[in-house]
């Protein structure tokens, strides 16, 4: 009786170790899972979260699109075409594509059969990228254009009703508010646009660069004499 | 200088109710236009319908001399609204244009709003709405759709009204009489509801307000609403003025 008991001893004593190591390890795990999702959530709340596991403020687009090439003026780009030569942008106005930006609530994404315009001669026959637009416009075929399927970067909630045009307008009006935001660029095309959604222009992939949150509008609503009224936006 | 400014309105309506023949061209429309579901049978059974405006009909008179009579109710935005005080969120509130404004992104469904309008006008979101996947295309973007768990009510089309300030104010003008129609007004084919401002001494519905006909909606309660009903007149009957504003 008595060595049976001796003998369970070291078993019973050695299995708790066991499950105390365990424990500390995944105790620490759980902690620091809690401290990524409290550090993720806090930062969400303040301002753009933490850009990891998917919600990083960008898209792989269904075409790699470069605002650089089409938008830009600069000749530092990093971009060299086949034939060597440095590639400088043309530095389009937002309005040549997003054409409705001045007269209604959205921006609008160009149709394929727009881009084609230009990109049914200009650009590699074989770029991979113009491949696939020029087959979704369908150039030589009898099918008529597939629209691409763009991922949309700025997206607000549904309950907010923004409309581009009256901002644009004020924006073009006072140049000054421009230069006073913290993505205001001064000088090219995208100057009212930079207000919000940064320096477009100098952006391989789009990317959201300002939080867009309510506190930022109320913000800049106050600051210009804007109504700060619940349904200027939500209704 | 600053045109169509926010704040110089103050919108609203006046019902003639001589002119409502009861049609119901106003409750269709309004459910139309502001994404509102349907009201299908098993709703109607448990008394959880909504309708931001509704046509009230009653009878006058005894048999055979029955006559059917008509009174189409919506929110009456309130100047002293009894809904506005008990929201513990102030998702509801009177904004400077006259508005009893529902903000739906802050509103957490006390349903103390409903329990205090006595129009009964207000209504609760119990169930996420549905629509039949051929309506699916037919929402009203400009108007947000309620989510279960929310209270919701007529805003006086308050997009469109938003719209017309918008186009007047990049076109550089004020808001001409007449320019803004709510669903429910520009479907009414008698043209009994009327849409304008108030503030304006000759639109409209400010020379229509002035007529003898007119009262308001459960007066003795001092709501002060911004919807002016002009009586029905009788031919047959001789009824006075005081006497029609008792209905209601």
């Amino acid at each position: 009786m008595a060595s049976e008991i001796d003998k369970s001893k070291p078993e019973s004593s050695s299995i708790p170790k066991l499950l105390v190591l365990v424990l500390a390890t995944g105790g620490l795990g759980v902690t620091a899972v809690m401290g990524v999702v409290a550090a993720f959530v806090i930062t969400g709340w303040i301002g753009q979260p933490v850009p990891v596991l998917g919600f990083e403020q960008t898209f792989d687009q269904p075409i790699n699109f470069p605002h650089t090439i089409h938008a830009s003026l600069s000749p530092e780009l990093g971009r060299i075409a086949a034939d060597g030569t440095n590639l400088e942008g043309l530095g389009l106005d937002c309005t040549f594509c997003h054409r409705t930006v001045t007269t209604q609530a959205n921006a609008g994404v160009p149709a394929v059969g727009f881009c084609a315009t230009c990109h049914q001669v200009i650009g590699a026959a074989d770029n991979p990228e113009l491949t696939i637009l020029r087959d979704a416009a369908d150039i030589v075929g009898d099918n008529g254009p597939e629209p691409v399927n763009w991922r949309r970067v700025h997206r607000l909630p549904d309950h907010v009703r923004f409309v581009h045009e009256p901002h644009i307008r004020y924006l073009t009006q006072n140049p000054d508010v421009v230069n006073g935001t913290t993505s205001g660029v001064k000088e090219g095309p995208a100057g009212v646009c930079s207000t919000c959604h940064g320096d477009v222009a100098a952006m391989e992939q789009v990317e959201q660069v300002e939080p867009l949150k309510m506190g930022q509008c109320v913000d800049c609503h106050r600051d210009n004499g804007a109504p700060t009224d619940c349904v200027a936006c939500h209704y | 200088m600053t045109t169509a400014s926010f704040g110089s309105h103050n919108w609203g309506m006046v019902v003639d109710v001589d002119k409502c023949i009861g049609c119901q061209a106003c409750v269709i429309a309004c459910q139309a236009e502001n994404n509102i579901p349907l009201n299908t049978q098993d709703r109607v059974e448990r008394a959880r319908t909504i309708s931001w405006i509704r046509v009230e009909r009653y009878w006058e008179g005894d048999f055979p001399d029955t006559k059917a009579r008509f009174i189409p109710i919506m929110c009456q935005h309130c100047e002293n609204a009894p809904c506005e005080p008990v929201c513990p969120v102030f998702a509801t509130y009177h904004n400077a244009e006259g508005l009893n404004v529902q903000v739906y992104n802050r509103c957490v469904g006390t349903r103390y709003c409903a329990n205090g309008c006595p129009y009964i006008v207000r209504f609760f979101n119990y169930w996420e709405p549905v629509w039949p996947e051929s309506l699916r295309n037919h929402l009203n973007p400009d108007v947000t759709v309620r989510s279960r768990g929310i209270m919701e009510k007529c805003s006086f089309c308050v997009h469109r009204i938003r719209r017309a300030t918008r186009t007047a104010r990049s076109e550089g003008r004020e808001i001409a009489d007449g320019e803004i129609q709510t669903a429910c007004t520009s479907a009414c084919p008698t043209s009994a509801l009327n849409f304008g401002n108030f503030n304006d001494p000759n639109s409209k519905v400010s020379k229509m307000r002035e007529d003898q006909r007119h009262y308001t909606l459960l007066d003795q309660f001092g709501t002060d609403p911004n919807v002016i009903y002009l009586a029905k007149v009788d031919p047959d009957k001789k009824v006075s003025v005081g006497e029609a504003a008792s209905h209601g």
